[in-house]
């Protein structure tokens, strides 16, 4: 009964001091949504590059060409453009390249005749060039096999792996969840232990005869219950604004709050060894970004190398969005079973907080 | 007076069960921090119901000695018993009987005096919580800020409220960590109160300060720490006494130097300094104040001589070697 009571003191403590500091609070789980937007900006980026198409032809030739130029694979969004307005566009950065079908193109086709396609392209990163590498003699090659022009002998045949296409966004925005656990949980947790040091308050708990373990799990439980409120909304966005909807919801809901629970226990370990808010929030910002990148949320880890692949496990964000990239898309992202995934998440929520608690709650005497 | 006033059916705290009557017994406590000691064999008694003053300058021990006394610090070498429990036992019940306000008031100033003090009888187990925090507000002059922010407090405000906070829990030992630190006359004086109304209800009180007339207003007996070991401890009177008589002799300034370099030789005078109106001179407690004066006119002009008790100020000097303290 003295445990509960003293659990209720330290959580209606935190809820006092969190609302007196609503704005750094919910700037903080405003980041839930910005990451999204982030990771969508990021899939964007690249995937709809602008990129002009003249057509001096006008012929049938080149309309099948343009055909088999849509069906090729690039990143690209044709635009039809003259040529005056498409070196005005290429000039003020509005444009990626100018793709020139020329005059004559149907008739020398036709005729038999190698004609050659202008491509002029800013090559401001190597992507854009390798891009254009791709999909122009893919192109070039649909459109032979489409008109039986002779010397074509090989053809694609594509057999997939998965039932069905996940768009990159939808992929990405998914494997957000996990960073907006790891960024406001760690965040808020961090808050709540150097609070104590930056108030000198820790003096006083440890005097205290009450466990301290139990008040910080008080403090703890609401910070945490605020990052799981921002995470809801972020989950919320993912499903009537993204349109993705998980196949498994409570895998989706166990995942997410033992990334809560990992993630404030951690936040609370940093803000604990910094004793200040205003070192351990940049710091938690800065090491979210490369265990983030890290944890397959781009793509599967295990594409990137062994190396990239073993450093990942360390991460509770690795097996977070194997779960969740599966809950939501029916994925499997990582080697390891779900189940495994599951049960590591799980394993390591109960560790953290155990040591957390325990640890936290002892006095530091000198 | 509220203190004194049983509540909740409990009864007040002063019966400590000590079997010497010790509220707190620090025996040969040394502390080492890296390289640096802060407290070299400091031996200190605390008699129940009496109010202990620790005074020195910044840095000599004293917040060291009170975090040994609370527990919160470990000596390398020695042995602390408080309210008849050794301190590295680190026990629950001892802890419940001590009431502490740190010299930082450790408050969280983010939220009003009342949830202060709500949160802190929950760590106490004050029961009927809220009724004790209007007391303790009452006492410490602040319910009608009860419901404020403690940020927008004034520092005498924080320490009120802080002090309220050691009191809510009834303890049988308060120890005050530089109780009037950084807070104005009035509010230092309204706090010297509270310590005066403690007194008097019979409370334990240890109590570190670096203002000596704070410690000679309150206290019973004083400790004097420099450097972190012990140079005196005694009642303010008696302390007094071990310094000898002041006596103040009004001379022609440039006759001062001669007088001082005549009187050091003195065997009665204990020590002779150069003041404003002319010298000021401590002699032995068993040297008639008339054989000086004497001594002084054979040497110069004295147009007046004032014969004094010296205040802690001057007994601190003359213990420690040191400037007065602010």
């Amino acid at each position: 009964m003295r445990a509960v009571r003293l659990f209720c003191a330290g959580a209606e403590l935190e809820a006092a001091q969190l609302r007196s500091n609503f704005w750094f609070v919910a700037l903080t789980a405003l980041a839930a949504v910005s990451f999204l937007v982030m990771v969508s900006l990021f899939g964007l980026t690249g995937a709809y590059a602008p990129v002009a198409l003249i057509n001096l032809d006008g012929g049938p030739y080149s309309q099948s060409f343009i055909e088999a130029l849509n069906g090729a694979h690039h990143s690209f969004a044709l635009k039809y453009m003259s040529a005056e307005e498409a070196e005005t566009a290429l000039h003020s950065g509005r444009l990626v390249g100018i793709i020139t079908i020329p005059a004559g193109f149907s008739a020398d086709v036709a005729r038999g005749i190698t004609v050659p396609i202008d491509v002029r392209i800013d090559n401001v990163n190597v992507d854009m060039t390798n891009d254009v590498q791709r999909a122009l003699p893919a192109a070039i090659v649909a459109f032979g096999k489409r008109h039986n022009f002779p010397g074509v002998r090989v053809e694609m045949v594509e057999h997939d792996v998965l039932p069905h296409d996940t768009g990159y966004i939808p992929y990405l925005v998914v494997s957000a969840l996990a960073l907006d656990a790891m960024v406001i949980a760690g965040i808020l947790g961090a808050m709540t232990t150097a609070r104590e040091w930056e108030n000198k308050t820790v003096k006083m708990l440890r005097l205290s005869p009450a466990s301290s373990g139990v008040v910080l799990a008080g403090k703890l439980g609401v910070a945490a219950l605020v990052a799981a409120t921002a995470l809801g909304f972020a989950l919320l966005a993912i499903i009537f604004v993204y349109g993705v909807v998980p196949v498994a919801p409570w895998a989706t809901v166990f995942t997410l709050a033992a990334c809560v629970a990992i993630f404030t226990c951690i936040g609370a370990w940093v803000g604990a060894l910094l004793k200040r808010t205003l070192a351990a929030v940049p710091l938690l910002f800065g090491l979210a970004m490369p265990f983030y990148v890290d944890s397959g949320a781009l793509e599967p880890t295990r594409f990137d190398g062994e190396a990239i692949w073993i450093i990942a496990h360390l991460s509770p964000v690795y097996y977070a969005v194997g779960v969740l990239e599966w809950a939501f898309h029916g994925l499997h992202v990582t080697p390891e079973p779900i189940y495994v995934n599951l049960l590591v998440l799980a394993a390591i929520a109960i560790v953290t907080a155990a040591l957390t608690l325990g640890r936290l709650s002892k006095g530091e005497a000198r | 007076m509220l203190l004194n006033k049983p509540l909740n059916g409990r009864s007040l705290p002063n019966a400590v069960s000590s079997e010497c009557g010790l509220a707190v017994d620090v025996r040969h406590v040394t502390c080492n921090f890296g390289g640096v000691r802060a407290l070299d064999g400091v031996s200190l008694q605390v008699v129940q119901g009496t109010v202990m003053g620790i005074v020195g300058p910044n840095g000599a021990g004293k917040t060291t000695l009170i975090d040994v006394i609370c527990g919160l610090v470990h000596p390398s070498e020695g042995s602390v018993r408080v309210l008849g429990e050794d301190v590295g036992a680190n026990s629950v019940a001892l802890r419940a009987r001590l009431g502490v306000l740190p010299q930082e008031t450790a408050l969280y100033d983010e939220v009003t005096a009342r949830q202060n003090l709500r949160f802190a009888a929950a760590l106490y187990g004050v029961p009927h919580a809220d009724a004790r925090v209007d007391e303790v507000l009452e006492l410490v002059g602040l319910s009608a800020r009860a419901r404020d922010v403690v940020r927008g407090f004034s520092g005498g405000m924080q320490r009120r409220v802080a002090i309220a906070r050691a009191l809510l829990h009834d303890p049988s030992l308060l120890i005050l960590d530089e109780p009037t630190l950084g807070v104005d006359v009035e509010a230092r004086h309204q706090i010297w109160a509270h310590i005066r109304s403690l007194r008097a209800g019979g409370r334990t009180v240890v109590l570190t300060t670096n203002y000596l007339d704070e410690a000679e207003a309150l206290c019973d007996r004083v400790a004097i720490l420099r450097a972190g070991k012990l140079v005196a401890e005694d009642t303010p009177t008696d302390l007094a006494a071990r310094t000898g008589r002041c006596l103040e002799l009004e001379c022609p300034p440039p006759n001062t130097a001669n007088l001082r370099a005549a009187l050091d030789g003195h065997s009665g005078v204990l020590r002779a300094e150069a003041a404003d109106f002319g010298l000021r001179v401590y002699i032995a407690a068993d040297t008639a104040p008339e054989d000086i004066v004497r001594a002084a006119r054979k040497v110069c002009r004295v147009d007046s001589f004032r014969n004094r008790s010296p205040d802690l100020v001057e007994v601190f000097r003359s213990l420690t070697g040191e400037p007065a303290l602010p």
